[in-house]
């Protein structure tokens, strides 16, 4: 019988197909736009091919663990790492085991309680066209003992995108940490940074978001700002991007007092607006507000540049974009979406209201796993 | 774009890093290792075991093994999520021993491509929603044999290459291109039943 080798159940498990569908690059495009162009009768074909390739994928990854069983298989493991480490102690020199530990020892104590938690613990789908109920991060939240809190540490030397319960995103620059409380607090949003981040935060007046960094309080309803406290500095930076930010020092509040500030409704002491900028000393913990001009002295950080104005921009720049400030991969159909161009400012929204615009703009769908975002729609006219 | 191909050099290296640096007894090595394998493996021993315990325990079991035998592990290990998707299996593997090894291999060379493959396969791309499609490939998966469920796995999600999943499998590479072609066959058929079901689900409507 004749053979097609590019029939749907062969493009399907073909090598090259999937590679391209999985992580294309210029030269399988540039390789499968060819074939589209001599054997234009296979679209659908392909069309259909790589949906399913993209959903085998999804399917075939349905079974990872809910966080409760990575904290369990964690601590199994880490129980057994130092007991073993016992019969070996000796053979380490004290001097050295110390300083090693020194620098390990937070790494280790977030690692058994969280690190296993996060970011890619919790695979979750949801679509765009779902919007009234915005999926939570996770159903299995719950399930976690009240007070555990969720440790980000961003290890890599690239940005971290770490989307929050209630739709916000937080893009932590390398070597940061990031920490905040798995159950949410009904009044306020909280989180703790060392180093840098930048924050799209969503609009919630009842729940104001706070950022705790040394002695520095950060305190927001809803906009998108960057916070610069890392460890060696003597300084903690805050720059807003969008909306309005309050900064006040907590180092001379007892913890009944950062309450009642925190729970304010509205933005008290220091506040700063687009494009503001303040300096808070560690040591003797003032605030002072820096020169708008001193431009990229600050930060180095992709995100904080972009202005995310999209006019009549193609689809794949719009991607390439977000795919480079939060360090993400987006999956897309190139065939039929290629064409679409967008019209929209998304300056200051977190990253999943800007997906959800996108693809309400587009009339598609989306999906996020992991730093993967997968993206399905039927194309533009 | 070809960007990503450069990060997956760096992820190749960075694993390979990682695991010098475990060998010489670095726990945050370790730790990344764990983190950034640890899900996958455990939705991989999912389809090998029903009992979430044993996978627990299985991939707890390949983490303590690495970290108890670390001064004796192989210098050049060429992938280290191949060899930890091994262990893994070969662990599950003996907590339940009779894991079926000769099972479906006797099946695998009867069956060739359906007849009317040009029939079936024009209205598979007809299938226009993609809920609809989505539905079929869960379907499909609840269904198929456990080794077929495997390789798609194995393929489609950890992208592994089929000479990669033969050796974590244990069988030829022609042996993961059946499990593969059997598989994706049967979404074929599987999808007539589908469309026949929605169809008189949109006919209901109508009344």
């Amino acid at each position: 019988m004749t053979h097609d080798p590019y029939s749907l159940t062969e493009l399907i498990r073909s090598d090259e197909f999937i590679a391209w569908v999985m992580h294309p690059d210029a030269n399988n495009n540039e390789r499968w736009r060819l074939f589209l162009e001599n054997y234009p009768e296979k679209k659908g074909t392909i069309d259909a091919a790589r949906e399913y390739v993209i959903l085998l994928a999804k399917d075939t990854g349905r079974d990872q663990p809910i966080e409760t069983q990575s904290v369990r298989m964690w601590n199994a493991v880490e129980s057994q790492m130092h007991n073993s480490e016992k019969w070996h102690s000796n053979v380490d020199e004290p001097a050295e085991a110390e300083r090693v530990i020194s620098g390990w020892r937070w790494l280790r104590v977030a690692a058994s309680a969280v690190l296993i938690l996060s970011i890619g613990s919790v695979s979750y789908w949801f679509y765009c066209k779902q919007g009234n109920g915005r999926v939570s991060l996770s159903a299995g939240n719950k399930q976690v003992a009240v007070n555990d809190v969720i440790q980000k540490y961003n290890a890599t030397k690239k940005p971290l995108t770490i989307l929050l319960a209630d739709g916000s995103s937080v893009v932590l620059q390398p070597g940061g940490h990031l920490s905040y409380s798995d159950v949410p607090a009904a009044n306020r949003r909280e989180v703790t940074l060392t180093g840098k981040a930048f924050f799209e935060i969503v609009k919630n007046k009842e729940r104001p978001f706070l950022v705790y960094s040394y002695g520095l309080a950060t305190k927001v309803l809803g906009t998108s700002f960057m916070i610069d406290a890392s460890e060696a500095s003597k300084e903690i930076r805050v720059e807003v991007k969008t909306g309005t930010v309050s900064v006040f020092s907590i180092n001379n509040l007892d913890k009944k007092e950062i309450d009642e500030e925190s729970d304010k409704p509205e933005l008290t002491g220091i506040t700063l607006s687009q494009d503001q900028r303040i300096a808070f000393s560690k040591d003797n913990g003032k605030i002072v507000k820096l020169a708008n001009q001193a431009k990229g002295a600050v930060v180095d950080m992709d995100i904080l540049k972009q202005g995310f104005v999209f006019d009549e921009t193609p689809v794949h720049e719009v991607f390439e974009t977000l795919e480079r400030v939060y360090n993400v991969q987006i999956s897309y159909d190139k065939v039929k979406m290629g064409n679409c161009t967008l019209n929209a400012t998304l300056i200051g929204q977190p990253f999943r209201e800007k997906l959800e615009a996108i693809c309400n703009a587009l009339d598609a769908q989306y999906e996020i796993k992991d730093n993967q975002v997968w993206i399905v729609g039927k194309g533009c006219k | 774009m070809a960007v990503i191909n450069v990060d997956a050099l760096v992820g190749e290296k960075t694993d390979q890093q990682l695991w010098q640096r475990i060998r010489k007894g670095d726990e945050q090595a370790f730790t990344v290792i764990f983190e950034k394998y640890h899900r996958t493996l455990y939705n991989y021993g999912s389809k090998l075991s029903q009992n979430s315990a044993i996978v627990e325990d299985a991939v707890q079991d390949v983490f303590i093994d690495i970290w108890r035998l670390r001064n004796n592990l192989t210098d050049n290990v060429i992938s280290v999520k191949f060899y930890l998707y091994r262990a893994l299996r070969r662990r599950i593997h003996l907590a339940r021993d009779k894991f079926p090894v000769t099972e479906e291999i006797t099946l695998l060379h009867d069956t060739e491509t359906p007849a009317n493959t040009g029939n079936s396969e024009t209205s598979l791309i007809d299938i226009e929603s993609a809920s609809l499609r989505a539905k079929q490939v869960q379907n499909l998966m609840s269904q198929l044999p456990g080794r077929q469920v495997e390789a798609l796995t194995l393929r489609y999600f950890d992208d592994f290459s089929i000479e990669e999943i033969a050796g974590i499998m244990g069988v030829s590479e022609k042996s993961v291109r059946n499990f593969i072609y059997k598989a994706l066959t049967s979404l074929r058929h599987n999808r007539g039943i589908l469309l026949i079901s929605s169809l008189i689900f949109c006919l209901l409507g109508l009344f």
